[in-house]
């Protein structure tokens, strides 16, 4: 369902007026749960497919009500609006996807005092005002993934380097630690690292990194880039010196920046967390705390249908899966999505 | 001796320094003076040399233009749209089109800082910052990826003609209308003389406003030309293409023997300081040298060759020099 | 040799003097500015320095404040001797100067003004505060000072709020803030209103009165009258001779300062001056001059006398186009024009050979060939593109002509000589074609050989038909290049003269404003 809510003072009447359509819609009889999703705007590709996944675990759970809303400019006074028409509307849990981590806390603890189980996804509300935080992925997870995706596309072998984003970048460090971690395994003694270099997400520099490592390691046959300026740049490195086939290049990125290389053939895999299974994941942990089913304690594990058990991890935070695979058989679908 | 001569010795210096820091490359790694790494070395410089020329221009009338930069990435993203929208166009007006954006920001700097009198420096810090958020604006945020470019759009600065790849041809035509230009042309002389002494040139009837529009034109246009060549190069459109390049353009000049106080600078020593910056860039991923040094050796090898340069230009300072290298 | 060479019996001074300097010899490359100056000041006396222009004043001023270090001779003060390395050390000394131009800092305050460079620090160990500036005494010193001038002015307020006069006032507070025993006044009421004047005359007698040696140097006749107990002439950087005020009269100062030079050979050659080329009519503009009018023939060099500030290289700039008269017309032989620009002057081939050549002329850092050819591309290539062959062939004929010496006409300016420097201005001016060319002090600080260079090619001009104003402010080369002279004086034309009346005192007098 394509809930478009109007950003105004007809927001409550909409949205009741949508909740009563989708009551009459999705179930025969009068639904035993609602629970919003509040992404952070209207019209975007990427929370459409959160939508997506959201309405499949809907539809496994069963007698549950999936509701998409946002405002139409992703901004925090929108959010908080639509999060005060669904208190008054006594949803039963709220998803949100927030434009600022602390502008919403004062609404979302209402909503939490009223009774109604707030979560975040993908962006986080700061931890008083949510019950916990559904992140896509964490360091570690997408460390062994680009690993094991490179590991894949070379056939389990050979000599493969690193272009970064800059030095310092923390993220982009720390999947760097987890993806060497991952390599000191003996399943990937027969993969050798040989440099690791940085690019700025300049596109000329990435370039020249590029091609200095294809100019230094000639048996090298993966190159890992970890961010969109990256891979493109390392992309049009291969292609431009006939490496194509040769040397492969995987990472992280979005589809629809990446559909260019893999239909080049300089890229054969690369992984993004996927914002179906985002949408999918949050339907299934908000229904089980609606259902007392789990309560969001740190340590605690959740059942979240064909995505498997959760774990909340310290500070409330859950890391939802490794990051999703995209290859010449779906870039192109997801391409259209974000 | 002639300062004249001297000069040219203070380019041949530059000279031998770039086939010393080849030589030095190669002998750690045979493939960097292969014919294959030259040709990436000159495509790889083209954008630098022919941007560098531009600014030399703006610099020799004692100018600067600091938003080149992010004028390539609004004139590049205003290309790389004009591809995707309509990838039917042929590419030799998306290079128009490019050209005529970049051309169009230039003579913003132009009227503000010869109309409105705005100090250069002022003047094109604020359309620096401008460009770039129109960048933003231009493509909602979005960035333009390769697939949505045409192959024509992408393959046009890779083209090989007679061996060599149409980037660099593009800088060598750039260096052939640099060289006319100011040997040749009564308006570059003009340039330099204004840059050299603004109240003699006053006295000579040469118009300060009219040459200082025609600087910051041409280097808005040559902007935009490259922000085309930069997209498709890359293939990759979005607001932070060539952020910091206005500093390596600077540099280049710089390096150059281009004096930021006006009047003196050559084509050759552009050119150079170009394709100094270009083989450091180049050579340090090749080398090995741990990335995090990499920044400080740029940055240490711009602070000798200007060193080197700014002791050139007192005839003492010269003397030191050649006793040190006697090579000629 | 003048007739009148009054030359009076050196006076011993009532008192010791504080300041003495004898035999001071001072050269720059190719100048020589000082061969033999000798001065002395005793407390409370005011000494007047006279000379011409390029006599050696500005020179013994520099010497004075630390700013260049003698050749050779003798400084003494209290009778010792000593070597003054920078402004810093004059002031130890008790040496203090108001300049021509005040040396100052707008944006401070008048109190930051007079102290800046010796702000008085605070006591005590620097962990409370000692060393750093003392502002509360910085105040209330200031105020003392400006009140000792009897002058109204609040220490706090900033410079750029002050008038001239104020400004000149300041300039002496921060001169006495040194404890000034010896107080150099240059020029100090160029710029100063006749009220104000008066209010400096109190200034220095109170000075005198508390026993500060001054050295006061002006142009103007009546000042010295007025105030100066003693003069020194100086002459192209020669002592000339001193004496009690008292004992001359102004005709025989004038003597004393245009000497003997006189008599140098000048090569003009007569001509017999053809139609009129050029007439101006009641030239004017609100601030610089006014009521300026003249004719110019073909053959002929017009000079223009006066003093620095007088209004001359204005009025040849608003011909030349640089700034726009608001009154009077201007005629070129016999059609009136409108020049609004240097382009529509060349034109109209009139020329101008700014004064300063450094910042107006020549651009140092081309070549030869490139300076010589720069204002006649537009005339030679107007299309735009350059031949070198033909740029070539117009720098040789005009570097030839004017004797430039250089290795080769490729060769920078910055590495010529000043009279070589100068040699291609005018040369690349000549190679426009005139009709008209004005040259403002041609011959300003170059050597004696190129003097002459220029003085020789001046007659070669008008002997081949050319118009020239020739503006000037040292007496012999006006009086021994020009057909006719005009003197002007604040802005002013004063008078008119030619071969038969002319003569060195009438024109000085002229030029002082005196009647």
């Amino acid at each position: 369902m394509n809930t478009r809510t109007p950003h105004s003072t007809h927001t409550r009447i909409a949205l009741a007026l949508c909740a009563a359509l989708g009551l009459g819609a999705l179930t025969p009889t009068e639904a035993a749960e609602r629970i919003a999703l509040v992404v952070k705007n209207l019209g975007n590709g990427y929370f459409e497919a959160a939508n997506k996944g959201g309405q499949e675990a809907a539809r496994e759970i069963g007698g549950v009500e999936l509701v998409m809303t946002g405002p139409t400019q992703p901004t925090a006074e929108g959010q908080i609006e639509i999060i005060n028409s669904l208190i008054a509307q006594k949803f039963d849990a709220i998803i949100v996807m927030a434009n600022d981590p602390d502008a919403l806390v004062p609404v979302t603890k209402k909503a939490m005092q009223r009774g109604i189980k707030v979560i975040s996804a993908d962006s986080a509300i700061a931890p008083e005002g949510r019950i916990l935080h559904l992140s896509p992925s964490n360091a570690q997870l997408v460390g062994e993934k680009l690993i094991a995706m490179i590991g894949k596309t070379i056939g389990g072998s050979g000599e493969i380097a690193v272009l970064s984003a800059t030095a310092q970048a923390t993220n982009q460090n720390a999947w760097i630690e987890w993806m060497k971690r991952t390599l000191a395994k003996p399943e990937y003694a027969t993969l050798k690292l040989d440099a690791v270099v940085y690019g700025d997400d300049q596109s000329d520099k990435s370039y020249r990194e590029a091609n200095g490592l294809l100019a230094t390691y000639p048996n090298l046959k993966g190159i890992i880039a970890p961010t969109t300026v990256g891979i493109t740049a390392a992309s049009r490195a291969v292609v431009d010196k006939g490496l194509v086939g040769k040397v492969f290049v995987s990472g992280l990125g979005l589809p629809s920046e990446m559909a260019g290389h893999v239909k080049s053939g300089a890229v054969d895999a690369f992984a993004l967390w996927n914002p179906i299974d985002v949408g999918y994941s949050a339907t299934w942990i908000a229904h089980r705390l609606v259902k007392g089913e789990a309560s969001g304690k740190p340590g605690e594990e959740i059942d979240a249908g064909r995505m498997g058990r959760i774990k909340v991890g310290d500070k409330g935070d859950a890391a939802m899966a490794e990051p999703f695979t995209f290859d010449k058989t779906n870039v192109d679908e997801f391409a259209r999505i974000f | 001796m002639s300062l004249n001569r001297f000069l040219k010795q203070r380019e041949t210096l530059l000279a031998l320094i770039l086939v010393a820091i080849s030589a030095g490359v190669a002998w750690r790694a045979p493939t960097f003076i292969g014919l294959a790494n030259l040709h990436e070395i000159a495509t790889d410089s083209a954008i630098l040399i022919v941007m560098a020329l531009a600014q030399s221009l703006v610099i020799m009338t004692r100018g600067i233009d600091l938003s080149v930069a992010a004028n390539v990435a609004l004139s590049g993203m205003a290309a790389a749209q004009l591809s995707m929208h309509a990838p039917w166009l042929p590419i030799p007006l998306v290079l128009l089109f490019a050209t005529l954006v970049g051309l169009a920001l230039g003579l913003v700097n132009g009227v503000l800082v010869a109309w409105v009198r705005i100090p250069s420096i002022v003047a094109t810090l604020g359309t620096m910052s401008l460009f770039r958020g129109l960048t933003f604006l231009a493509a909602d945020g979005k960035w333009v990826a390769q697939h949505e470019m045409s192959a024509a759009f992408l393959a046009f600065p890779r083209l090989d003609v007679l061996g060599l790849s149409l980037l660099a041809w593009i800088g060598v035509l750039g260096i052939v209308v640099a060289v006319v230009f100011t040997r040749h042309v009564a308006l570059g002389r003009e340039l330099r003389a204004l840059g050299g002494n603004p109240s003699a040139a006053k006295y000579v009837g040469i118009r300060e406003t009219t040459l200082q529009l025609f600087v910051f034109a041409v280097a808005g246009a040559v902007a935009g030309l490259c922000g085309y060549l930069w997209v498709a190069r890359y293939a990759i459109a979005y607001d932070g293409v060539a952020l910091g390049f206005e500093l390596q353009v600077i540099a280049a000049c710089v390096i150059g023997g281009v004096s930021i106080a006006g009047g003196v600078g050559s084509v050759t020593g552009t050119v150079l300081g170009a394709l100094f910056l270009v083989l450091i860039y180049n050579a340090l991923p090749v080398v090995g040298i741990s990335p995090f040094w990499q920044t400080a050796i740029v940055g240490a090898a711009i602070l000798s060759a200007v060193i080197l340069n700014a002791r050139g230009d007192r005839t003492d300072g010269l003397r030191l020099i050649l006793r040190r290298h006697p090579a000629h | 040799m003048m007739a009148a060479t009054v030359i009076p019996h050196s006076p011993v001074p009532v008192r010791e003097p504080i300041l003495e300097l004898e035999g001071i010899e001072k050269s720059f490359p190719g100048v020589r500015a000082l061969a033999d100056a000798r001065l002395s000041i005793a407390p409370g006396e005011v000494v007047a320095l006279v000379g011409e222009n390029g006599a050696g004043k500005s020179t013994i001023v520099k010497i004075l404040t630390g700013i260049y270090q003698p050749d050779a001779g003798s400084l003494r003060i209290d009778d010792q001797p000593v070597h003054l390395e920078s402004t810093q050390d004059a002031w130890k000394q008790g040496i203090a100067a108001i300049h021509q131009e005040t040396v100052a800092f707008d944006e401070l305050s008048v109190a930051e003004n007079i102290f800046l460079g010796h702000h008085p620090r605070r006591d005590g160990p620097w962990w409370r505060g000692g060393g750093l500036v003392d502002w509360a005494a910085m105040r209330s010193r200031a105020r003392e000072l400006l009140a000792q001038l009897e002058a109204d002015i609040d220490p706090d307020t900033p410079l750029k709020a002050l008038s001239v006069a104020q400004k000149h006032i300041v300039e002496i507070a921060k001169a006495l803030s040194h404890e000034a025993r010896i107080l150099i006044m240059d020029e100090p009421t160029a710029s100063l209103s006749q009220r104000e004047i008066h209010d400096l005359y109190r200034i220095v007698a109170g000075l005198k009165r508390a026993g500060t040696g001054i050295l006061f140097i002006s142009h103007k006749f009546d000042e010295i009258f007025d105030l100066c107990d003693r003069y020194v002439v100086m002459r192209d950087g020669h002592y000339v001779s001193e004496g009690w005020i008292a004992d001359v009269d102004s005709d025989q100062l004038v003597s004393m300062m245009v000497g003997r030079t006189l008599t140098q050979v000048f090569p003009r050659v007569d001509t017999v001056p053809g139609e009129e080329v050029l007439r101006v009519e009641r030239l004017g503009n609100p601030t610089e001059f006014d009521d300026v009018s003249f004719a110019l023939r073909r053959g002929e060099i017009l000079g223009f006398y006066g003093l620095v500030g007088a209004g001359r290289s204005e009025v040849m700039k608003a011909l030349f186009g640089i700034t726009r008269p608001t009154r009077g017309k201007v005629l070129i032989n016999g059609r009136e024009v409108q020049i609004a620009n240097p382009e529509q002057a060349a034109a109209n081939r009139l020329v101008y050979v700014p004064e300063d050549r450094q910042v107006a002329g020549a651009v140092l850092g081309m070549s030869i060939k490139d300076n010589l050819t720069l204002p006649s591309l537009a005339r030679l290539f107007p299309n735009g593109i350059l031949d070198d062959a033909k740029e070539r062939a117009l720098t040789r004929e005009y570097g030839l002509r004017l004797v430039v010496k250089a290795a080769s006409w490729d060769q920078l300016l910055s590495e010529l000589s000043g009279g070589n420097q100068q040699k291609v201005v005018i040369g690349k001016w000549l190679a426009t074609r005139p009709d008209i060319i004005i040259l403002d002090e041609p011959t300003k600080g170059i050597d004696i050989g190129s003097k002459a260079a220029v003085h020789a090619f001046m007659s070669e001009l008008v002997q081949q038909g050319l118009a020239v104003i020739l503006v000037s402010s040292e007496l012999p080369e006006v009086m021994g290049m020009s057909d006719r002279i005009l003197v002007m004086h604040e802005g002013r034309v004063r008078a008119e003269f030619d071969r038969s009346t002319m003569s060195a005192e009438a024109i000085v007098t002229a030029a002082s404003g005196s009647h």
